[in-house]
């Protein structure tokens, strides 16, 4: 292990003792390797997240509102997004496109610019109530709750649009 | 004559094994997670990815597959009886999650604070071509047991930028 100055050669009567001294790794090495198969053993590869959300209605605890707010919500339809708010607004996001196998492809960019500017407008405003159509896949609802929460809409309701 | 003989001795340099091995302990414990697997992949299912996901807390898991409705590994429903079916919730998914709450109550009965820690939290480890009208009926079921906040399990994309860059072709 680290090495040391040589000692020089003594021309005096006491003799230096030596500065080299070599350091027992091998129980370093033992316990490094029980540490690493505990750990090789526990590790969770697959880094799952959550987005939590409530369902609206059916003893869904209540949403406590900030002093400044509006009821936002936001249509997943097959026609895309409509976000309305109680302020008047409702703004319609179209699709951007269908797949080849006829699957709709939402604007997820465009509802992101949306939220974030009404994030600008209502700074307060943390509640969001997304209003899925029943053929809407999961993973877009996952996607489009994804971004509310991106845009700091992170108080989600879901319910059923029809 | 002697032939003089080497000596069998031979110093044996750790060093680097040791750098190695203490690199990848550290590493190892950054991607520990205390809360160990709460979900387990499966085959048939396959999450959504996300961005802004929180870390997964420990819940009943209701996985929910293309062609069915499991909870705790048990199966509660087929996913084409659901569909039939025009009632809003699934009675044996409501049922299983009154089952999970009053383990939980019993558990926690001599819990002072009990109403307040009960967070009502179930995980939903859906199909990413599961229709909304399953993942609504399962969350209308989990209110309904009273579980009022509903977890959606997710990717998170890192995970799957990692993934795809390793299948990639090179």
């Amino acid at each position: 292990m680290g090495g040391g100055a040589m000692p020089e050669a003594g021309h005096g009567r006491r003799k230096r003792r030596a500065l080299d001294a070599n350091v027992n790794v091998v129980p370093a090495i033992d316990l490094l390797s029980c540490c690493i198969s505990f750990l090789l053993f526990t590790a969770v590869w697959t880094q799952i997240g959550r987005l939590q959300t409530a369902p609206l209605g059916n003893g869904a605890p209540a949403e406590s509102q900030p002093t400044k707010s509006i009821t936002v919500t936001l249509t997943i339809g097959q026609n895309g997004y409509v976000l309305a708010t109680s302020a008047g607004t409702q703004i319609e996001i179209p699709l951007s496109g269908r797949t080849s196998d006829g699957a709709v492809l939402y604007d997820l960019k465009a509802l992101e610019e949306r939220l974030k500017k009404l994030k600008v407008d209502f700074p307060d405003q943390a509640a969001i109530t997304v209003a899925a159509d029943d053929a809407v896949l999961y993973a877009d609802l996952v996607h489009t709750i994804d971004a509310c929460v991106g845009a700091g809409l992170a108080n989600v309701s879901v319910m059923g649009a029809s | 004559m002697l032939r003089g003989r080497k000596s069998t001795n031979a110093d044996l340099n750790v060093v680097p094994m040791v750098d190695m091995m203490t690199m990848l302990v550290i590493f190892l414990l950054q991607q520990f997670s205390a809360t160990g697997e709460v979900l387990f992949m499966q085959k048939d299912i396959k999450l959504p990815d996300a961005r802004h996901g929180q870390q997964i807390e420990v819940a009943p898991v209701v996985a929910i597959s293309a062609a069915q409705v499991v909870i705790s590994g048990q199966r509660v429903a087929e996913v084409a009886e659901v569909e039939k079916d025009p009632s809003q919730i699934i009675g044996n998914l409501v049922e299983k999650l009154r089952d999970e709450k009053k383990r939980w109550d019993f558990i926690h009965q001599n819990d002072q604070d009990r109403e307040k820690n009960w967070k009502g939290e179930v995980n939903v480890q859906a199909d990413v071509r599961v229709p909304f009208r399953i993942v609504r009926r399962v969350m209308a079921s989990a209110a309904e047991a009273g579980y009022g906040n509903v977890n959606l399990a997710t990717v998170e994309e890192s995970t799957v930028a990692a993934a795809a860059a390793a299948r990639a072709p090179r």
